[in-house]
């Protein structure tokens, strides 16, 4: 784990193999062990070599499948680990340098198996289908991307690429939220990410999604739709500029991930038009809204942390400026379904992301927080909302922030009211029973506006939108069942023709979304048919404007619907394109890199994936011995959940690291005292870390009080 | 769901050791036999057949990408494996139930492989002989062997989870300063000079002779000839001790009954390598056709040579090396009848072999005879000899390790000749080899010898590094072959020169007769050696404690025992057992950690916080400044004692930087409280280690 940051052949040196072995091939005692190997990396390896570890790890796989029951996920070497996945007669393998954690190595090689599954569903039916040369040009470029811009760090916690959100313009995260839930009105459409040059804006994805989306490059198109087979895309003919619709795979868990919230979102600004908050407060205390929202509270809660997909622009903010005290949301019309969700930070973990993720709770509140704190002190009499935000975040210095919204006036005017409204809803019903906010909602304007994005197209309007929760009650998506193979499968097929073809359809009607919202299946009736893997097929939209990229994941049916995808395209091209110059400018303002720092900290966002951290690019000895220590404790905090917190202290450095569900933080001071002796000594600085972390680490926005 | 395999590169196995649970799943495996008598030794044969892929897989990787498997691990680590290539045998460990982790498992491994060492000591240097020792082609014997170390590894799997000085690999004493005094003081005058001075006990001389309540040391004497015994080599006694004498939990209740010896075959009790007809194999012994196996395969034809009469040997061994090899079996027999009523009670003496100084030479494996007498049940006393044909096993030492050099260096240089006459090693084994050769040597190895001598240093005609390597190798097993002729086929146990049972009848009853006062008191004693009621009121929230000092191999930590019968200070039950998982988890984590380079360790796991610490002093007790400790990879040889021991090379390491000063390392584990603010709960740390220090600073009797 040498201080390679620098991409290219450098970074290689952790990554020594990776192999697809296909045992099936390989039968009989004549049967060359190369007949087996579908991929190789890297393909310069001797052959000789290359059938020696195929065969090997085969091998040894099968033996201690044998003996166990089970076979193995890691084989260690001296030099060497690998870790190992067997699907049916498949053996996927990545071999890595024994330094990198056994964690992450099992993580690298899900997250590649993930990314081929993604983009061309189960193995056996791409194989079928693609002629191993094609395939191979996707691993390449599959690895090619990990390896480019994975560091120290994101080898050891396998997290996502993101934009260091502290040097982003908080309010062009916020557009970029917005941008991603005026696009979630579109029919089809479910849920996205937008990109800058290979980083994440905004997501509203699971971490685990968002990091198959990071790798996705604008390849040509045609080879971009191989599972299209033989009818690549007639209807995308059509397609706008720099719109690509690409079929994609996705696991069912992520598959219920997406459908989790769907449209619900339509009832409820049919209600608020109707009603007050009392309204909605009793709507949630007696309609089976309640009964469902105390139901999925109650399997989120269950829901480990990481399934949850929040997407927090302000995640870096300190807590004492009272933006992260979840303050407002928005109009409450405005789907909160899928909508950003925030991450835990400052609250407790467990309770305010579940509730985050109900429908009708949208989360971006920092950023809402600045565009609308200008409405909300024109709209003055805000009082209930202020003392509210008072009480949820009694910490705070307020969340009227100093920033001034230099485009609100391209906003639509939002009332405070809403605000309170979100805020009380996204910290609990008894606050909000006891806000006294809750009359200023009489008058909350019935039909508020979609167009809070500045130059975005006018959305379709709510009406458009029957109030049934089911606006979309065609088929979702189509199931691919693993297992099935030789399937000429059309993008746009239809279900019929799906299902004759061996594709289980599903229509994943909200019906049985709302119904069981605590499962993870997206359908109860999908009962599990064989197969050790099952995807659900879908449409990857994705349109690029220069570094800036708009990906949306959406229900099969999008391709052959060309007006909405003309609908998604104008409703985001403008604010893609403002964003994206927005992004352009204030970006390289921050390239002046950190300035010298007395310690140094990596903070890991369990529930996002995302790491803050300030080491510099190439490490030090001292940063060496952080990122080795940090390797070690970080297999621990994996391995014993009671553990929280430790320092750990060589001879030259010491270092401090806390562990919570929703994050992880280390923290190095990089003075180096006079070395001690290793005997107890209340003097040592090494046992007064913990302090000194909270206490420095407040101004990056971590929190460990 | 335990098993350790030891097998060669063949896939041949040459011990195994799994737990009921395992061969239950095995027995499922290749189905339910219907005859139970097949079903038996077929397990070997199940083992081999299971795990061949594996180690031929892990002998072709090592051949085509030098590297080789170390452990294998599935799904949350249900099953993990654990390879561990020892010279040409690879060990494994494989567990199926969570109880042990890697470093555990690789302990083990570790373990087992210098019990190999303790009893065939040298001689485990090379693969074909070691294979015999292990692998007898008689099947009773090698029933006995394997049985032999499966109990001893069955003993330290239990002190392991049950010790704490097993946990931490440190000799606990029993802290009894007049007792102790009194004890030194019979074992110097009555029994070690006792011996010593008396004319009947041929050429052994007492060198060590130390007390045992249960695992605990009570005292401990070494005459004034011996060389210090390393803490390693004492812990693996109190082990073998252990092993003899297990000590029940009932023990104490059970009175004067002999322990149960049901879970250790009988014929475990000797050393019974190597010889088809031992007393104890429960086959029919057949005298004529035992007598030609001996001779095929314990004198393999190529390189056995009846040695000369050497000068200095004791006149038992030399009869022993003189006579015909067709012989051997009967003389040794007929010295076994004599023995056998001997060798069935458990002090039977035993050939061990322990590191040692020769003539001020540090040297590794040297033979000594153990002599385990029982007092009681629980209490044993322990004499340790050695024989005058000690500086025959540092000149063999000398050797072999010349040559293993010399195939090292001829491994990395392909070119031999004038290159390698010209490095000083060749020199000095050259004189070396002649002087041996002259004095001892039998025909076959002078004519080896004068082979690889032509090779290497002839001027016309060098031979090739390969050449060399072939005439090197056979030299070693040669030498092996002397060595293990000169100890092993003359293990007392074999009926080799031992001191008289008189002897050892009159120490024993001696000591009884001192102790017997105590007996009870030790017993309990040993149970509550310290207890953690003494150091509440002085460091309050402190839970538990393990102080040990690296430099003698000793530690001291209240007693935490949870058995069945007596409970701890903290009752029985679950309190107990959590407190004692976390403690043995600390010290797992500790390990770890320190592997990694981290002297210092604090860490907070639910209501408890973990601390550990290592430091460095000098003689005076001033605290040295910190170094760097090396980081190991995960394959190295876990931190420890047992085996390749951590903290001697720590401290050599050390001293590198301190040449000047003597300087001594220790460690210490607390488990505290959470709720105790971490400046408090170091400052407690620190004023412990002082009060411990001191304590054991004091003049040790």
């Amino acid at each position: 784990m040498a201080a390679s940051t620098s991409p290219g052949t450098k970074s290689a040196s952790w990554w020594s193999y990776f192999f697809l072995y296909d045992g099936s091939k390989v039968k009989e005692e004549g049967d060359p062990t190369r007949a087996g190997i579908c991929y190789f990396y890297p393909s310069q390896t001797v052959l000789d070599c290359q059938e020696l570890l195929c065969g090997q790890i085969a091998g040894v796989v099968r033996c201690v499948s044998d003996i166990s029951g089970s076979s193995p996920t890691l084989i260690r070497l001296r030099k060497l680990k690998f870790a190992v996945k067997v699907e049916e007669d498949y053996l996927w393998v990545l071999g890595c340098a024994v330094e990198l954690p056994d964690i992450s190595c099992k993580q690298f090689l899900d997250q590649l198996i993930g990314f081929f599954n993604f983009y061309n569903g189960p193995v056996s039916l791409a194989y079928k289908n693609h002629s191993q040369e094609e395939l191979s040009l996707q691993w390449d470029t599959f690895i090619e991307q990990v390896l480019k811009n994975t560091s120290d760090l994101h080898k050891i916690f396998n997290s996502l690429w993101n934009l260091d959100q502290t040097k982003v313009e908080p309010l062009l995260l916020l557009k970029a939220a917005l941008i991603l839930q005026t696009c979630q009105r579109s029919p089809h459409i479910l849920a996205g990410c937008i990109l800058y040059k290979g980083l994440i804006v905004s997501t509203q994805l699971a971490p685990s999604l968002t990091a198959k989306i990071l790798l996705h490059r604008p390849a040509p198109l045609d080879q971009r739709l191989p599972a299209a087979g033989d009818a690549p895309r007639d209807p995308g003919a059509a397609f706008p500029l720099n719109v690509q619709i690409t079929p994609v795979f996705l696991t069912e868990e992520e598959a219920a991930s997406l459908h989790e919230f769907p449209v619900e979102q339509m009832p409820r600004p049919a209600r608020l038009q109707d009603g007050t908050v009392q309204h909605l407060a009793k709507d949630w205390s007696t309609s089976a809204l309640k009964k469902d929202a105390a139901r999925q509270v109650a399997s989120e809660a269950q829901m480990s942390a990481a399934t949850l997909d929040p997407m927090s622009p302000d995640r870096v903010w300190p807590n004492g400026k009272g933006e992260n005290g979840h303050l407002p949301g928005h109009e409450m019309e405005d789907w909160g379904p899928t909508g950003l969700h925030t991450t835990a930070k400052g609250q407790v973990p467990g309770l305010s992301c579940p509730l985050h993720k109900e429908p009708g709770f949208p989360q971006e509140e920092t950023d809402l927080s600045e565009i609308h704190i200008p409405e909300a002190q024109e709209v003055g009499g805000s009082s209930g909302h202020y003392t509210f935000l008072q009480m949820y975040a009694p910490g705070g210095r307020g969340l009227y922030h100093e920033h001034p919204v230099s485009d609100a006036s391209n906003l639509e005017p939002m009332p405070s009211e809403d605000m309170a409204t979100s805020c009380s809803l996204s910290a609990s019903l008894d606050v909000l029973t006891q806000n006294g906010a809750q009359e200023q909602h009489e008058d909350l304007p019935g039909t508020s506006n979609h167009s809070l994005v500045p130059g975005t197209d006018p959305l379709p309007t709510q009406t458009s939108w029957p109030l049934s929760p089911h606006p979309d009650p065609e088929q979702k998506g189509s199931k691919l069942l693993g297992g099935h193979q030789g399937v000429d499968q059309q993008v746009d097929g239809v279900r019929e023709s799906l299902a004759a073809t061996g594709l289980q359809c599903i229509s994943d009607s909200a019906d049985s979304q709302g119904d069981n919202p605590s499962t993870d299946r997206a359908d109860p009736r999908l009962t599990p048919v064989g197969g050790p893997m099952r995807l659900v097929q879908m449409n990857l939209y994705t349109h690029s404007v220069k570094g800036l990229m708009l990906s949306l994941l959406a229900e099969a049916p999008l391709l052959r619907d060309s007006s909405a995808i003309e609908e998604v395209y104008h409703s985001s091209l403008a604010s893609l394109n403002g964003l994206e110059v927005h992004l352009k400018e204030t970006l390289p303002r921050d390239q002046a890199g950190p300035s010298a720092s007395t310690y140094s900290f990596v903070h890991h966002d369990h529930i996002q994936n995302v790491l803050t951290a300030n080491l510099p690019p190439v490490a030090s000895a001292q940063d060496r011995h952080f990122l080795q220590a940090i390797s070690l404790m970080h297999s621990d905090f994996a391995q014993q959940p009671t553990l929280y917190e430790m320092t750990v202290r060589n001879a030259s450095t010491a270092v401090y690291a806390c562990c919570s569900p929703a994050q992880e933080t280390y923290f190095q001071p990089l003075m180096s005292d006079t070395r001690s002796s290793g005997f107890p000594n209340p003097q040592d600085g090494a046992f007064s870390l913990a302090g000194k972390a909270k206490q420095k680490l407040l101004k990056h926005g971590v929190n460990l009080l | 769901m335990k098993c350790v395999l030891v097998a060669t590169e063949g896939a041949e196995i040459l011990f195994h050791w799994t737990d009921e649970e395992f061969e239950e799943s095995l027995r499922l495996k290749f189905g339910q036999s219907e005859n139970e008598a097949e079903e038996l030794p077929a397990l070997e044969d199940q083992l081999s057949t299971l795990l061949a892929p594996v180690i031929i897989s892990s002998m072709t990787m090592l051949e085509k990408l030098s590297d080789t498997y170390t452990c294998f691990s599935t799904e949350n680590s249900n099953y993990l494996y654990v390879l561990h290539l020892f010279g040409e045998c690879l060990f494994i460990a494989i567990n199926g139930d969570h109880t042990e982790n890697e470093g555990d498992l690789r302990r083990k491994l570790c373990v087992l492989k210098y019990l190999f060492e303790v009893h065939f000591g040298l001689v485990t240097m090379d693969g074909q002989l070691i294979r015999k020792e292990l692998r007898p082609p008689d099947l009773g014997q090698r029933a006995q062997v394997w049985a032999h170390f499966q109990s001893l590894l069955w003993t330290y799997s239990h002190l392991r989870e049950k010790e704490q000085s097993f946990a931490v690999e440190a000799v606990e004493r029993l802290i009894h300063p007049q007792l102790c005094e009194l004890c030194i003081e019979t074992l110097e005058r009555h029994v070690v000079e006792a011996i010593n001075s008396n004319p009947s006990r041929g050429g052994e001389e007492a060198l060590h002779a130390f007390l045992l309540v249960h695992s605990k040391l009570l005292a401990f004497y070494s005459s004034h000839s011996a060389s210090s015994l390393r803490p390693g080599d004492l812990l693996a006694l109190i082990l073998l001790v252990q092993d003899l004498h297990p000590s029940e939990n009932t023990v104490e209740e059970d009175g004067d009954a002999q322990p149960s010896p049901h879970r250790r075959p009988q014929s475990s009790q000797n050393i019974p390598v190597q010889q088809p007809w031992s007393p104890h194999t429960s086959g029919p012994i057949k005298n004529s056709s035992s007598g030609t196996d001996t001779d095929s395969f314990s004198f393999p034809e190529e390189y056995f040579t009846p040695a000369p009469s050497p000068g200095e040997q004791s006149s038992g061994s030399t009869i022993w090396l003189e006579v015909a090899p067709s012989e051997v079996p009967q003389v040794a027999e007929d010295t076994l009848q004599v023995l056998a009523p001997h060798s069935s009670v458990p002090s039977s003496p035993r050939r061990i072999f322990l590191d040692a100084s020769v003539k001020d030479n540090y040297c590794p494996l040297v033979p000594h005879t153990m002599y385990c007498l029982p007092l009681w049940p629980g209490i044993s006393m322990v004499l340790l000899t050695k024989s005058p044909s000690t500086p025959l096993a540092l000149v063999l030492y000398q050797l072999l390790d010349g040559f293993s050099l010399l195939e090292k260096k001829l491994k990395e240089c392909q070119e031999a000749g004038s290159a390698l006459r010209s490095l000083p090693l060749v020199g000095d084994l050259r004189q070396r080899m002649d002087k041996f050769v002259k004095n001892r040597g039998g025909q076959e190895i002078q004519s080896t010898w004068l082979e690889f001598k032509t090779k290497a240093f002839s001027r016309t005609e060098p031979g090739s590094a390969w050449e060399l390597l072939q005439v090197c190798g056979k030299l070693k097993r040669q030498l092996c072959a002397i060595y293990r002729l000169s100890f092993l086929s003359t293990a007392p146990s074999r009926g080799g020169p031992h001191l008289p049972q008189v002897l050892q009848d009159q120490a024993q009853r001696l000591m009884r007769e001192r102790l017997l006062d105590w007996k009870d008191f030790l017993l309990v004693k040993s149970r509550r050696n310290i207890t953690m009621v003494s150091y509440l009121e002085d460091f309050p929230g402190l839970v538990h404690f393990i102080y040990v000092d690296r430099t003698t191999g000793q530690m001291v930590a209240p007693s935490l025992s949870n058995n069945e019968k007596t409970s701890s200070e903290l009752g029985k039950g679950p309190l107990a057992a959590f407190v004692k998982a976390k403690v043995w988890s600390l010290i797992r984590l500790a390990r770890r950690y320190l592997q990694k380079g981290c002297t210092t360790l604090l860490s907070h796991d639910g209501d408890f916080c973990c601390s550990y610490f290592l430091w460095f002093e000098n003689d005076m007790g001033y605290k040295l400044q910190m170094i760097e400790v090396p980081v190991l990879s995960d394959d190295s040889v876990p931190i420890g004692v047992l085996g390749g021991d951590y903290y001697r090379k720590l401290l050599r390491y050390y001293s590198k930087s301190h040449p000047a000063e003597a300087v001594r390392c220790y460690e210490l584990l607390a488990l505290h409280l959470s709720v105790i603010p971490t400046d408090l709960l170091v400052k407690q740390a620190s004023q412990l280690a002082r009060r411990l220090s001191e304590a054991s600073r004091l003049p040790l009797p």
